[in-house]
């Protein structure tokens, strides 16, 4: 029974995604399925929430899940964190796929397994539970992205996504192969361990083995230079699918990365900076959010624009990560800013596709001109997250940016702190830029604008993500303490 | 020594055909002999196997690689048409011939530095117990001690058939973002054809 109610997340949207496929298969009535994906992720958050206040402390039993799974509070933080970017997606698609006419019942059942996914990743203790979690949701982004076959840049995104993805996992596991010839674990407690004592027999093994996870894991958090994949897929992708991945996918692989880092690799020698991964990590971040902010700056489409600022948004989190070698509240900072981002970038997808309207969608900035005059409510919600996503005060987005950097400060990294900031406020400049369109400029004359849809779906989405951001804006205190909480587990 | 000379010449005549296999598979021009390049690659890795008491592991390397992916990389062999053969792409063949020359040197460096450490230190070898490699140990390992990775994979056998159905079906049920009010009829006809049948 304990275990049940340890498992109860993700045993709670496993059941769900079942029954949903069984509704699909024999309802008429297509509109309510939407709803259901929603309903079953958020109630997976629920439960989490719900284990997390009874206290794992009060459950016995889990020796059984060992080594595969661990359930401690950062494993409920993740399972809460993609469950509720799993719920907001689902609630956007609800909306996108009727307006554009693509909705068919698969969309939700693989949005439900891809979370299944990367919850089983966030419970990972072993490399091979990770690795099964990582390729359920790869498959169920790959396929998400292929979603709409009749486009040809879908179906070139897809391949690109898939070939990409799939040479990563391969990577991955060439690394976790190594480790287990260096080491004779596969399991990150095992790991962490025979690192620590020193005793493998084939030093060199397992440092080739770390520095290819990394790779692979830099592969799926999308940083560059192993970015190629990112805004190909981002674009191509039907823009539920596409915040999906922005969000949930994202977190996911944030999860994989930190538990692999810092409990496979958390020994001192590891963790040293002369001979361990932080100034690998910290190389990735640095040209990270460099490369992606000047190329987000360039772009004339919003998607994709919004493609490289998560590319950039994933920089800032590897900033984060590297400050918290030297432990203080760097990790949940991290936690934190995962959290800010998941609801603006959700926010910011959702206004985009409030934006347009079935063959009229809104892609690129030039389609957006004037949106604020001519239809003052659908233009707010694209300009309200885009000023969370830049980090604009009162919004939830500033307090991410703020914890980071304030957290890198107190570690002792000013350099990439200041790097952060410098980066920062160039990546306010093209959020911005989405202001001055829908604000100040008019279309030219006879040039395609985009007509918005209607759609109580989108709109529950932003609503939702609305009062997150606002709330995480204006008192952050009480989500901090719990990202805060999350992280001992891990550190 | 000399008891174990057989199996060494078996062994090693395995290991011969594995790299003959795997140099075929990656020069050969023809992608059908490439598929039966792979197919030598693998049947010998099924003998070293064999020779390693991993009898269960041999069999299942017949059955899932050569039996189902050679079949089906010969499959889309046949799809595209046997005189498909690779176009001369000079487009960067430079980066390409640098990765490729990346890998190999570090898988050199990567052999190098395990038989340096084994020469120093011989690894100790453990003799294998009585029902090593069979059936019955096999399952009883992956129904026990790993049941949970187990019942997780199911999950992933699901979304990759629903990712199939997914991206199959959408093939002919939608339209471009242009807007095609035919295809959407005629998809909305056969989807209702689907559904009664």
């Amino acid at each position: 029974m304990d275990i049940l109610i340890a498992l109860s997340p993700i045993v709670a949207v496993s059941v769900g995604a079942l029954l949903l496929m069984l509704a699909e298969a024999f309802s008429k009535q297509r509109s309510g399925i939407a709803l259901g994906a929603a309903v079953i992720q958020a109630s997976g958050a629920v439960f989490a929430g719900a284990v997390w206040i009874y206290g794992l402390d009060a459950l016995s039993g889990l020796d059984v899940l060992k080594p595969w799974l661990i359930v401690d509070r950062f494993t409920l933080f993740f399972d809460m964190l993609i469950c509720l970017g799993g719920a907001l997606a689902s609630l956007l698609a609800g909306g996108y796929l009727r307006e554009h006419r693509i909705e068919r019942g698969e969309f939700y059942a693989l949005m439900l397994f891809a979370t299944i996914g990367a919850m089983m990743i966030a419970s990972a203790g072993d490399t091979l539970t990770l690795f099964i979690g990582l390729e359920t949701m790869s498959i169920g982004a790959y396929a998400m992205t292929a979603f709409r076959r009749g486009s040809q840049r879908s179906t070139e995104a897809a391949v690109k996504y898939f070939l990409l993805g799939s040479f990563a996992a391969a990577l991955l596991l060439y690394g976790f192969a190594l480790l287990y010839g260096a080491t004779g674990h596969t399991d990150l407690a095992g790991l962490a361990a025979s690192l620590k004592g020193n005793e493998t027999q084939f030093p060199q093994l397992a440092v080739i083995g770390m520095l290819l996870v990394i790779v692979g894991l830099a592969f799926k958090v999308s940083a560059v230079p192993f970015h190629a994949w990112t805004p190909d897929a981002y674009e191509g992708a039907p823009t539920p699918a596409t915040s999906y991945m922005a969000v949930a996918v994202k977190a996911g692989a944030f999860a994989m990365l930190m538990r692999v880092l810092f409990v496979a690799f958390g020994d001192e020698r590891s963790m040293s900076w002369f001979a361990g991964w932080p100034p690998v990590v910290a190389a990735l971040a640095v040209v990270t959010m460099s490369v992606a902010n000047l190329i987000a700056g360039r772009q004339e489409s919003v998607k994709r624009m919004l493609a490289y600022s998560s590319i950039a948004h994933a920089g800032y989190l590897l900033v984060g990560v590297v400050c918290a070698t030297r432990g203080g509240e760097a990790l949940s900072s991290v936690l934190f800013y995962l959290l800010t981002y998941t609801v603006s970038t959700i926010g910011a997808f959702g206004g985009l596709i409030l934006c347009g309207s079935y063959g009229k969608e809104a892609v690129s900035y030039e389609d957006l001109s004037g949106l604020g005059k001519r239809n003052p409510a659908v233009a707010l919600p694209l300009a309200f997250f885009c000023m969370s996503l830049a980090g604009i005060p009162p919004t939830a987005g500033f307090f991410g940016k703020w914890y980071l950097i304030k957290s890198a400060m107190d570690g002792g990294f000013h350099w990439l702190a200041i790097i952060a900031l410098v980066n920062s406020v160039f990546g306010a400049y093209y959020y911005l830029r989405v202001l001055v369109f829908l604000y100040m400029r008019e279309p030219a004359a006879g040039a395609p604008v985009a007509v918005p849809m209607k759609s109580g779906y989108v709109a529950a989405a932003l609503i939702l993500a609305a009062v997150f951001v606002v709330m995480l804006g204006l008192s952050p205190d009480s989500a901090i303490d719990v990202a805060t909480k999350a992280t001992i587990a891990v550190q | 020594m000399n008891q174990h000379l057989p199996a060494q010449i078996f062994m090693y005549t395995a290991a011969a055909f594995a790299v003959f296999g795997a140099l075929g598979a990656a020069f050969s021009k023809n992608p059908i002999r490439g598929a039966m390049g792979l197919l030598v690659l693998i049947l010998s890795i099924a003998v070293m196997f064999l020779s390693l008491h991993a009898e269960f592991l041999a069999f299942i390397q017949l059955i899932v690689y050569a039996g189902a992916i050679v079949v089906l990389f010969l499959f889309v062999i046949m799809l595209l048409g046997p005189s498909a053969t690779s176009p001369a792409d000079k487009r960067g063949l430079l980066v390409r011939a640098f990765g490729g020359s990346l890998f190999g040197l570090s898988a050199i460096g990567l052999i190098a530095l395990c038989v340096n450490s084994l020469l120093k230190t011989p690894l100790e070898v453990v003799p294998a117990t009585e029902d090593f490699g069979h059936v019955n140990a096999f399952g009883a390992e992956l129904f026990a001690r790993a049941v949970v990775p187990f019942e997780l994979s199911s999950a992933l056998l699901m979304v990759a058939v629903v990712g199939a159905i997914a991206v199959a079906r959408g093939r002919h049920t939608d339209d471009d973002a242009q807007g095609n009010a035919v295809a959407r009829q005629s998809s909305a006809t056969s989807v209702a054809a689907t559904k009664e049948s």
